[in-house]
C-alpha cells in the first residue's frame, strides 16, 4: 500500500495568521484582482471605485508604464505607444503575429528573434511577458495598498486552450513581477466555482466563456466536492474583439466605402463600434453617426453581421459534448463569463442549443476572477479545503517526433493532469549513438502543423544495430497544465531531460538562446530525416515489388511488366541524386503503376484463403 | 520517495476483475484524489510536491486505465505477463480477418457526405453489439483461466475498438468538426 504511506497534507498552520493571496484574472481586454476578506472573495477596487483594470499599457519615453483606463484613453492619439490585447501575443512567434494582426496594430522589432518577438515602443522594444508583467504588477500595488501588506501568493487565471508557450510565458510574467504563482487555473472551472456550484452535490456544468480575445468551452462533471474537467475545447483566436472587428468592418464599408483607414482613424472607428456593441446588449437598435453619416442598426441585423462567429461558438459546444460523451440532456448547468456573453444574441443561441437558459447572475467580467480567488485562499492555506478539489485536463494532446515527420502522441489531449506516460524508441542506423528528440503539441499528425515545443539530445547510447537500442521517454504533465520531457536510454540508464517549463531554473534568456540553437538545428535535421525516410520507403517499395514479381510475375502482361521495370529503373537513379523530392515523387509513381499488380495479386490470395491454403500471402500483399 | 509501482485493483481496494464497479472506482478515486493532489500541498517543500504530482499521476494513470474497457483488459493480460504488443498473426484467426475486411469495406465504401451519417449510426450499433460479446466472453475467459483464448478475444475487442474509432472520426468529419 505504498500510496498510502506519505504523510497526511499539514493543516498545521493555523487559521488565525491569516496569509495574503489573491486571485487574479489576466484578461486580453481588462485585468481583475480579487482577494478574501471576511470569509468572502471581494473584487478589489482601485482608488478611484474601478473594479476592471483595461489590459492596455502605454509606454512613454524615459517614464514608467501607464496601465489601465489612461492608457485605454491613450490608445486613440497614441496607437503606436500602446499595447492593447496582449494576451493574444503570448506564445506567439514573430509570424503569428503579423499574420494574425490584420489591421497592422503591432510594430514588431525586426532586430528581435522570430522566435521571441517585441513590441516597439517610445520606450523600447517591449516584449509580451514584460508587457503582461506591467499589468501585473498595476494589480500588485492595487491588492497591496488595499491589504496594507505583501502578497505571499497568487493563482492567475489562464484560458483552458492556452497552449505549453502560453502558459509559460503567463507564469514568466507573474516571476518578472515578483509574484508567488501558486497555481495557474484555467478560467472555465474557475467560473463554476465562483457560482458556488461546487456547493451543490452533483452535476455536469458547462461554462461558456467568450472574453475579449478567446473563447473556451470546458464541460465539468461534480460529484462531493470534486470538480473534474471531463473535456474541454475552444478557440484562442475568437473574442468579443472579433465582434468589434465586424462591425467596425461594416461601418467603415457605410461611412467610407471601403477606403483604407490609417491607424488612428482605424481605433476611433473601433472604439465607436465597441459602444454600439455595447448599446446593442440593452437596446432593439441604436441610432449611428460617425463623421457626417448617419444610420440604424438593429439588433437583428447586428446578429446577422456576427452569424459565422456565432455558429462557431455552438460548434465548439457540440464538439466538447461529443469529446466528453454528454447529450445536450445530460447538462444541468450552463455558466456564462466573459464580457461579450453579454451580448443577446449569443445568449439565445446558447439557450436554444442547450434547451435552456444559461445562469448569468453573476457579472460575467468578475466571475473567473473570484473563482480564482477562492481558489488562492484554500491554496494559501486561509480557508478550509473540505473537499473541495479541481482535476484538470491537458487541453492539446503531446507528442513526439518520429520518423517521417509523424508525431507520435504520447497524452492525447482531455487527459486528467498531472499525468505521466511513457514510450519506447528506438534506433534508425546500426551504431546511432545519439538521438535527437522533437517535442510537440497539437492535434495534426504531421509535426509541421502542430506547435513545436522543444527539441533535446540523449547522447551516449551504446552502438547498437538499428532498432536494437531501447529509448524510453516519459512526458510529465504537472497541475499547471506544464510538460517536462525525461529520455532514458534502458541498458545504461543514460538520460536526457528537458523541463519544458522555465519556471525551474532557466531564465528567460536561456530559453530564448536555447530555442533559437534548437531552431537551427531543427532545419538541417528535417532535412535529413526526410531524405532517410524517403530513400527507405523507396527501397522497401522496390524489395516488395521484387518478391512479388517473383511470385506472382505471371499476372502481369508483357507491357506492364514494361512499365513496372522502367519506373523502378527511373526511382534508382532518383535515389542516386539524394533528394528526397524526387525520390518521393518517383516511388510515388512506382506505387501507382503497380497498384493494379497488388489489387490482382490480392484477389487471387483471398480467394486462396477462403480455401484454407495461406493467410500470411494476404498479409503480404496487403502491405 | 516511496516507488509507485501497486497494482491498480489493489489501489482502488476492488477484486481483480474485468467486471468492475465502475461507480465504485470513481469514489475511490476521489477519494484518494483528495488526499494526494498537488493542490492539497501548495505549500509543502519542493520534494513533497514532486511526490504529490507523481502520487497523483500515478492515480490518474489507473483511474483511466481500469474506467476503459479496453486498456482494463490490455492491464489484466499484462498482469498475468503476456505479451500483447507483438501479435503472431496465427494467434488471431481467419474468422478474425474476415470480419474485419468485411465491416472496413462497409465503412470505406459509405459516401462521404452527411447522408452517410444513419448508414453510421448503424454500423456503430452493431460493431458496439460485437464489442459487448467480445468483452463478455473476455470476461469469462479470464475467470476461467482461459489465457490464450482471452488474449485472442482481447485483439478482437482491440481492432473492433479501433473499428469503433474510426466511425467516430467519419461521424465528425461528415458533421464538419
Amino acid at each position: 500500500m505504498s500510496l498510502l504511506q506519505i504523510s497526511e497534507p499539514n493543516f498545521e498552520s493555523p487559521v488565525s495568521t491569516h496569509r495574503l493571496a489573491v486571485g487574479i484574472d489576466l484578461g486580453t481586454t481588462n485585468s481583475l484582482v480579487a482577494t478574501g476578506c471576511g470569509g468572502r472573495v471581494e473584487i478589489l477596487p482601485d482608488l478611484d471605485g474601478e473594479y476592471l483594470l483595461p489590459s492596455v499599457v502605454q509606454y512613454r519615453k524615459g517614464s514608467p508604464p501607464v496601465v489601465g483606463e489612461k492608457a485605454k484613453a491613450a490608445a486613440v492619439a497614441d496607437p503606436e505607444n500602446t499595447v492593447i490585447s496582449v494576451k493574444r501575443l503570448l506564445g506567439k512567434s514573430a509570424t503569428e503575429i503579423k499574420n494574425s494582426d490584420t489591421v497592422g496594430r503591432y510594430r514588431l522589432d525586426s532586430s528581435r528573434d522570430e522566435k521571441a518577438p517585441a513590441l516597439l515602443t517610445a520606450n523600447g522594444s517591449r516584449d509580451p511577458v514584460q508587457v503582461s508583467a506591467d499589468i501585473l504588477k498595476a494589480l500588485i500595488a492595487r491588492a497591496e495598498d488595499f491589504l496594507k501588506g505583501k502578497l505571499e501568493g497568487a493563482v492567475i487565471t489562464v484560458p483552458a486552450y492556452f497552449n505549453d508557450a502560453q502558459r509559460q510565458q503567463t507564469r514568466d510574467a507573474a516571476r518578472l513581477a515578483g509574484l508567488k504563482v501558486l497555481r495557474l487555473l484555467n478560467e472555465p472551472p474557475a467560473a463554476a466555482v465562483a457560482y458556488g456550484l461546487d456547493s451543490k452535490d452533483q452535476g455536469n456544468v458547462v461554462v461558456f466563456d467568450l472574453g475579449g480575445g478567446t473563447f473556451d468551452v470546458s464541460l465539468l462533471s461534480l460529484k462531493k466536492g470534486i470538480f473534474q474537467v471531463l473535456a474541454t475545447g475552444g478557440d484562442t483566436a475568437l473574442g468579443g474583439d472579433d465582434f468589434d472587428n465586424v462591425l467596425a468592418e461594416w461601418l467603415s464599408l457605410q461611412v467610407f466605402g471601403g477606403k483604407k483607414l490609417d491607424l488612428g482613424e482605424q481605433s476611433k472607428l473601433l472604439h465607436y463600434a465597441n459602444q454600439i456593441k455595447h448599446q446593442l446588449s440593452d437596446l432593439e437598435s441604436v441610432e449611428l453617426s460617425y463623421a457626417d453619416w448617419s444610420g440604424r442598426l438593429s439588433h437583428v441585423q447586428f446578429s446577422t453581421l456576427c452569424e459565422d462567429l456565432i455558429n462557431r461558438t455552438i460548434k465548439t459546444c457540440r464538439r466538447v459534448l461529443r469529446d466528453a460523451s454528454k447529450s445536450v440532456g445530460d447538462i444541468d448547468n450552463i455558466v456564462m463569463v466573459g464580457g461579450a456573453t453579454r451580448m443577446p444574441a449569443i445568449r439565445a443561441a446558447v439557450t436554444q442549443y442547450f434547451g435552456k437558459p444559461p445562469l448569468t447572475h453573476i457579472d460575467p467580467d468578475r466571475a473567473v476572477a473570484i473563482g480564482a480567488g477562492v481558489q488562492a485562499e484554500i491554496l494559501i492555506g486561509n480557508k478550509a479545503a473540505n473537499n473541495f478539489l479541481l482535476l484538470d485536463v491537458n487541453p492539446l494532446s503531446l507528442g513526439i517526433e518520429t520518423m517521417g515527420e509523424l508525431v507520435e502522441k504520447i497524452i492525447p489531449r482531455n487527459t486528467t493532469i498531472p499525468v505521466a506516460r511513457a514510450q519506447e524508441f528506438t534506433t534508425f542506423k546500426d551504431g546511432q549513438t545519439a538521438m535527437k528528440l522533437h517535442v510537440v503539441q497539437g492535434e495534426r499528425e504531421l509535426v509541421s502543423d502542430c506547435r513545436s515545443l522543444a527539441h533535446f539530445e540523449l547522447r551516449g547510447i551504446p552502438p547498437m544495430v538499428a532498432g536494437a537500442a531501447k529509448v524510453r521517454v516519459t512526458f510529465q504533465v504537472d497541475a499547471d497544465g506544464l510538460l517536462s520531457v525525461i529520455a532514458e536510454e534502458c541498458s545504461t540508464g543514460q538520460t536526457a531531460e528537458i523541463q519544458v517549463k522555465p519556471s525551474y531554473g532557466l531564465d528567460a534568456d536561456s530559453i530564448e538562446q536555447m530555442l533559437k540553437l534548437s531552431h537551427e538545428h531543427a532545419h538541417e535535421d528535417m532535412e535529413l530525416r526526410a531524405l532517410k525516410e524517403a530513400q527507405l520507403e523507396a527501397s522497401q517499395l522496390m524489395e516488395a515489388i521484387d518478391a512479388a514479381i517473383e511470385v506472382d510475375g505471371g499476372l502481369l502482361t508483357k507491357e506492364e511488366a514494361r512499365v513496372i521495370s522502367s519506373a523502378i529503373t527511373e526511382l534508382k537513379q532518383a535515389l542516386d541524386k539524394e533528394s528526397s523530392g524526387r525520390i518521393h515523387e518517383q516511388t510515388e509513381k512506382l506505387n501507382k503503376v503497380s497498384s493494379e499488380f497488388a489489387a490482382r495479386r490480392m484477389d487471387l490470395h483471398i480467394g486462396k484463403g477462403l480455401r484454407g491454403e495461406s493467410i500470411d500471402a494476404v498479409d503480404q500483399s496487403n502491405k | 520517495m516511496q516507488k509507485i509501482s501497486q497494482n491498480f485493483f489493489d489501489l482502488f481496494g476492488i477484486p481483480e476483475s474485468f467486471t468492475v464497479d465502475l461507480e465504485l472506482i470513481g469514489e475511490k478515486y476521489r477519494d484518494l484524489q483528495a488526499k494526494f493532489h498537488p493542490d492539497r500541498f501548495a505549500h509543502a517543500d519542493e520534494q513533497e510536491k514532486l511526490a504529490a504530482v507523481q502520487q497523483s499521476s500515478y492515480l490518474n494513470e489507473a483511474f483511466d486505465t481500469l474506467v476503459s474497457p479496453i486498456k482494463r483488459a490490455a492491464y489484466i493480460l499484462t498482469l498475468h505477463n503476456l505479451d500483447i504488443e507483438h501479435v503472431d498473426q496465427s494467434e488471431l484467426g481467419m474468422d478474425l480477418l474476415m470480419e474485419q475486411m468485411q465491416l472496413r469495406e462497409a465503412l470505406d465504401g459509405l459516401s462521404k457526405d452527411e447522408s452517410a451519417m444513419m448508414e453510421l449510426s448503424k454500423l456503430k450499433t452493431e460493431v458496439t453489439g460485437k464489442l459487448q460479446q467480445k468483452q463478455q466472453s473476455f470476461s469469462l475467459d479470464i475467470d476461467k483461466g482461459k489465457l490464450s483464448m482471452a488474449k485472442k478475444r482481447f485483439y478482437e475487442m482491440q481492432f473492433l475498438t479501433k473499428l469503433l474509432k474510426e466511425i467516430e472520426i467519419n461521424e465528425e468529419q461528415r458533421l464538419g468538426y
